[in-house]
Parts: structure tokens; sequence; C-alpha cells
């Protein structure tokens, strides 16, 4: 190729349109890729958040469905069904405790210890059988 | 001479190319002077039309918990599910059973409405009977692109929907409100209508903090309307609404539910209610009314079934009104429990002018003088309409809004009325011996459990409240309500000689021993008002009502248990408050006492406590 002449500036002038065109084209393709990137990354945030939404309607709807399970009328419901005949505690089935509970687990867990000295006294444990005295 | 090579740029390929290159770059120039200055508005409001989309994204409306937590109403989403038919297809046809299945309706409905690809245009004159429809002609018709088969498909089904992979069949998803406690405390929460608008209760007056704001996002879609996400530029996130915790306890509730259905069976009553309350603080622990409604069936509930009963009606008080006649005695020094009256007497000297008394009821004949303990243990009218004398108008009246009747209790939500009360300007001469006992005045359930209260509360009017707290979606408290004193009423020795003298009523000695606690001292005052039937008093038809409070020495729980018109079955008719109501008293109390572990004031004598296994 002849460097010297007029023609040889325009052969360089299209060389250098041609690299220059490479230039570009490589610039446009890393353009269109990082767009195809950004794009790629947004779509995928974009199904995770309906993802993260639609475990959230999930976690709602279970939510929804235990509080209804755990209602009172569900379980007395599921009481009879089941048959399992538990019922509330009635007062005649309790009686109150005057003293005091720390004092009175140790005795109870101690009571060879206590026997022999001036412990304290513990009234007797009742029980009431079918709430009946 | 070899002559000078030229390369590729030969005089007339060089002119060749510039041309071209000129050409083509006016020719693009050209184009994009036609695109982006002549056409541009044209172009850009149908790209801006076809790709530019708002999407709201709705907030999620805050919990309503109980006290412990418990969900009352909560917000989830449901899948509004409809066809397109005509993007349906041949090959889905064996699938449809199975959709059927899914959404619980027959076949033959779903195949009609796959079957509609056309519907009349408006304006077209065809007949429609709801499914079939007559065109004119073809050209009145339009394609039909969505038909509502469900508004509410829950998450799971819809999974199982989508995993038929029917082509046309799909949903957009809404949030909807659901109560998972059905009934339960239905005058107190209200409900959200299908549009998502609050209609009653505290979903009405907690909108502010429930409902939350939406978000909003612009972004782009592509020419299958699909986001493209990258070209989202303005986002604003949706805020949730807060969660609520109220006073209210689903356990107290449904007691309380419990014990007027039982009322209902039993004794048939035109309407009952019950409210239960911490009259330390006025926070409410259950309020029931009968007849009531499923909330997620709010649109089957008749209006009656929806009205707070316990805010929204009227009624006489009946004897539950003496106990304003005896505290404001008590606590202007007029009288001491102990001072007696002449409860036998038929008319008294006031003003200068004789008065006649009312009648006892028919059990009751007192031939000694009774004493103010024994005028409200035993429920004497004559007794009462005395101590309102000895007041005087003024003063009584004075003392009974006070007490908070014929005023506001300031209840949020039912739509409070404040009952009726008229100045003693406008009363007749008969007036100061019949509203101590609790006719001429009109007051609602809640003011007479607040009225009750005040004795309670040690001389207070506390403010009922059922809100306790406001939470944000993280659960921290961001409000806290308060108990709130509206105002001292009596003193506190006033108080607690009032509830003293209160015990006598669930005694032997007073006319409701069936509201008896044993072990606990129960304070407490009968009712039975007769109703105004034609404008009279009617000798069938009554209020029955108890109101009351317990351990009286230091009050946990406050109880009013009203019954309009039972059917008591009783000899003469009558429904008395004793026999319909203080029977309910007692029954919730013990339950209370085992839940809220209620202390005896005294406590008796001796052992260990030991339950076996719950066993009858």
């Amino acid at each position: 190729m002849i460097k010297s002449s007029n023609h040889a500036f325009v052969n360089q002038m299209l060389v250098g349109a041609l690299v220059m065109i490479c230039f570009s084209g490589s610039l446009g393709f890393s353009t269109v890729w990082m767009r195809r990137a950004i794009s790629l990354k947004a779509d995928r945030n974009r199904q995770l958040e309906a993802k993260l939404a639609e475990i959230n309607r999930h976690i709602d709807e279970t939510t929804a469905a235990i509080a209804a399970e755990q209602s009172p009328g569900a379980l007395v419901r599921r009481n009879a069904e089941w048959r399992l005949g538990l019922v509330p505690p009635r007062e005649p089935q309790v009686v109150r405790v005057p003293d005091d509970v720390e004092q009175r687990l140790m005795a109870k867990n101690h009571a060879e210890l206590y026997a022999a000295s001036d412990g304290p006294v513990v009234t007797p444990v009742v029980f009431n059988l079918g709430g009946r005295r | 001479m070899r002559a000078k090579s030229k390369g590729f740029a030969s005089n007339y390929r060089i002119a060749l190319v510039a041309a071209a290159i000129l050409v083509s770059l006016a020719g693009i120039g050209a184009r994009l002077v036609s695109l982006h200055v002549l056409q541009r508005a044209k172009f850009l409001s149908y790209i801006e039309k076809a790709r530019d989309e708002i999407v709201v994204q709705n907030a999620r409306r805050g919990d309503i918990l109980d006290v412990h937590g418990s969900l009352l109403a909560t917000s989830r989403s449901l899948v509004v599910l409809g066809v397109d038919p005509s993007a349906m297809v041949r090959e889905d046809e064996a699938k449809w059973p199975a959709l059927a299945r899914l959404l619980g309706q027959p076949l033959a409905g779903l195949q009609e409405k796959f079957a509609e690809k056309n519907r009349p245009s408006a304006g077209v004159h065809g007949e429609n009977d709801g499914n079939a429809r007559e065109i004119d002609s073809a050209d009145d018709e339009h394609e039909v692109h969505w038909i509502k088969l469900n508004d509410s498909v829950d998450e799971s089904t819809y999974d199982q929907i989508k995993a038929l992979n029917i082509r046309g069949v799909y949903g957009s998803r809404i949030y909807s409100r659901d109560y998972p406690q059905n009934q339960l405390a239905a005058h107190v929460i209200g409900y959200v209508n299908k549009e998502g608008d609050p209609v009653t209760g505290l979903e009405r007056y907690l909108d502010f903090y429930l409902r939350g704001e939406n978000g909003w996002l612009e972004s782009e879609r592509d020419g299958l309307r699909h986001e493209l996400a990258q070209f989202r530029s303005r986002e604003v996130a949706p805020s949730d609404g807060y969660g609520t915790v109220l006073s209210i306890d689903t356990v107290v509730q449904h007691m309380v539910e419990e014990e007027l259905q039982k009322i209902a069976d039993k004794y048939h009553p035109l309407k009952a209610t019950i409210i239960v309350s911490d009259p330390r603080t006025g926070f409410l622990l259950a309020l029931g009314n009968w007849p009531t409604f499923n909330v997620n069936d709010y649109n089957k509930a008749s209006l009656d079934a929806q009205r707070n009963i316990a805010v929204a009606d009227m009624m006489e008080p009946g004897s539950t009104f003496k106990i304003v006649a005896a505290s404001a005695a008590l606590n202007e020094g007029l009288v001491s429990p102990a001072s007696r009256f002449d409860c036998t007497l038929e008319s008294v000297e006031y003003k200068g002018t004789l008065r006649r008394l009312p009648r006892e009821d028919e059990s009751d004949h007192f031939d000694a003088p009774l004493t103010v303990a024994e005028i409200v243990a035993k429920s004497s009218n004559k007794g009462a309409a005395q101590l309102g004398m000895l007041l005087g108008e003024q003063r009584f009246y004075d003392y009974a809004r006070a007490f908070g009747f014929g005023k506001l209790t300031g209840f949020p939500v039912g739509g409070e009325i404040p009952g009726e009360m008229a100045p003693p300007s406008k009363w007749d001469g008969l007036t100061i011996t019949r509203m101590p006992m609790g006719q001429s005045v009109g007051v609602t359930p809640m003011q007479i459990h607040c009225a009750m209260g005040v004795i309670a509360s040690g001389g207070v009017l506390m403010r009922p409240q059922v809100v306790k707290q406001i939470r944000d979606t993280d659960g921290q408290v961001i409000y806290q309500f308060a108990p709130a004193v509206r105002r001292r009423v009596i003193s506190e020795r006033t108080a607690q000689t009032m509830a003293r003298i209160l015990t006598g009523v669930a005694s032997a000695e007073g006319n409701a021993i069936e509201a008896q606690i044993p072990g606990f001292e129960v304070a407490g005052k009968t009712g039975t008002a007769q109703k105004v039937i034609n404008g009279h008093y009617s000798d069938h038809h009554h209020i029955a009502s108890f109101v009351g409070f317990f351990p009286a020495s230091n009050p946990q729980v406050a109880i009013t248990v009203i019954v309009d018109d039972a059917d008591a079955g009783t000899p003469g008719g009558t429904a008395y408050g004793h026999i319909v109501a203080a029977p309910v008293f007692k029954r919730l109390g013990e339950q209370l006492i085992q839940y809220l572990n209620i202390q005896p004031p005294v406590a008796s004598e001796g052992s260990q406590f030991a339950m076996e296994g719950g066993l009858r």
C-alpha cells in the first residue's frame, strides 16, 4: 500500500475508519451486553421480589389458618369430635395455697431433715377427685 | 514506467463510496428528522401508552390482635380467577373437570362460561337471562376476554390451578380481610367490605392506623406485556398498616358468647348483652351481644344482628339504677348504711305535696323499716324513692349525670347513643319517686356497666376502652393507650361502703343469692325493668339484668348481664334479674376465677391445691 500519495491518505483514513468502526462496535457491543446483564439482573430481582411476596402470601394464609384452628370455638369442637373430655378447672377442684411455694417445695423434698428438726410444717396435699370434696 | 497503484482508493470508487455514504446518511437523517421532530408527539404518545406503566403496590392492612396476640382480623391475598374464552384451546378440555373440582363449581356452569366467546355490545337490544344471550347481529358483538370464575381462590388452590396449565385461565391478586375467629367479638371488630372499605367496628374506627399507604412504581412493558424491570424509574414502596392490640381476650370473649348462646337457647329473648371489664382500668375483656353474626359472612347478617346492643340500644335500667341514689345519699352524708326508712308507706310529703311511692315487687313486702344497706340488698322501690327525695331533684340529677347517664361513655365503636335523661325542669311530680328506682330514664348497657365501675374503681368514672396498643410492622409499640379517668364521682370511702353494701345483694339476705360465688365477695345489683308496651308498663315483658364485680374488697372483674324479654317460665311471667341474669354472672365469674387466677380476698385455710384431670 502506498503511503506517500493522496490516495495513501485516503487508504489510511479508511483503515482508521475501520478501526473506529471496530472500536465503536465493540463499545456498542459492550453497552448492549451490559444492558442485557442489567436487564437480567433486574428481571431476577423482580422474580425474587415476586417469590418473596408469594412466600409472604403463603405465610399470611397459614397464619390465618392456624389462628382459625386455635380459636376457642374450634378447640371446643375438636374436644367434642375427638372425645378428649377436656374441661376447665372448677373452683371446687382447687384448694388455695396460703404457704410460701419455695418453702413448701423445700420441705417436701427434705421431709426427713425437717421431721427431725423444727422445720416448717406444711399442710398435707389434698387431692380432690372429680371436683368433689 | 509502471503505473502507480491507487490501491482501493481509485477516483471512481471513492466517489461511489462517498456518494453511497452520503445518500445513506441523508436517508437516515431524513428519517430521524421525520421520527424525532415531525412525528415525535404521535410516536411518543403511542410508545408511552404501550410501554409505560404505573404499577400500584397495595399496602397490607394491619392485623387486629387480642390481648394475648391471637389474631382477630388479618389480611391475606386471594385470587380473583377468570378466563379469557378466546384464548382457550381444545387440548385443555380434559383438564376442565379438575378445574371445576378445585373451584367447587359444576362443570356445566364452567363450560357455559368457556363457550361465551362473544357478547353483545352496549346498546344492543338482546335478551339476557344471565347465561344465554340473543344477538341481533354478529356486528353488534364484541369478543370476550374476561369472565370471572371465582373471586376468592386461596393461594394453595391457585397453585393447583396453575399446575393444571389451562391456557386462558388466570387470576389477579387482591388483599382480602379474614376473621379467623368468625363471630367472636363481631360487634367490636366490625368488618371491611368487598371493596376494601371499613364499614363498622374497630375496622372503621382504627382505619387510619390499619390501612397503610399504597406504593407505586413507574416501569415499562415489552410487547408481551411483561414488565421490563430494568426500566423502573421511580419506585415508592408500600407502607403496610399498623397492627392493633386490643384489651379483648378471646377466651373470655368465647366464655361470654357461650353464655349468650345458653341464654338464647333457654330463654328465647329478643336480645341480650354481656360486658366484662377490668374496673380498675376501664379496659374491656369481652363484649358480646345476641343475636350476633359471622363477620366473614357479614353480607348474610341482618342489620339487627349487626347492631351493637351494648352501646346502641336504650332501655330503662330498673333497679340497677338504685346504686345512684344510694351512693349519692351516702356521699353527701345524708344517710349512713344503717339509716332506716319506712318502706311500707304509700305516699310521702315532698315539697309540700304528697307524692305516691312506687309499688314494691310482688314478692317483696317489708314490715319493718329497712336500712339503706337493706334497701339496696332487697331492692326496695319505696326506699330508693325516699333516698331520691332526700337528695332532691337537682342533686339526684347531677349525680346521675356524674355517673355517666345521659352522656356518651366514649366507647369508640358501635354507634353509641347517649341515652335519655331529662333535666329536672322537665320532670313531672312523680319522676323524683320513679327515677331512683330506674324508671323515666333511658340508658345503654354500657352506661350501667360504667356506673357500676365507679363503685368498683373506688369512686372514679373510667372511660371504657378496647384498644391497648398500636404496633408498627416490626411489632414495635408506637402508641400505648393508658387508662382514662373521666371524673371522680364519689369519694373512695363512699365507694368502699357501697361495695360492702352491694355484697349484701348476692347473699342469703339479699335478692340475688344466685350470683354468689362461695369464697369470693360478689358485689352487684339486680334489675328487673318492665318494658313499655303501647305506652304502658307491661307485666309480662321485662329486661332482666345483673351488674356486679368481685372480689368486692379488691375488684378485678366487672360483669354486666342484660337480657331483654326473656321467657323465664316463672308463674307470673316475670323474667327477674336474679332468675335470668344472676346465674349467668355466677357461671362467668367462676370461669374467670380460674382463667384469670383471681385470688379470693381471704385465702381459705389449710392445705395444698390439687386437681385431678378435670374430671367431672
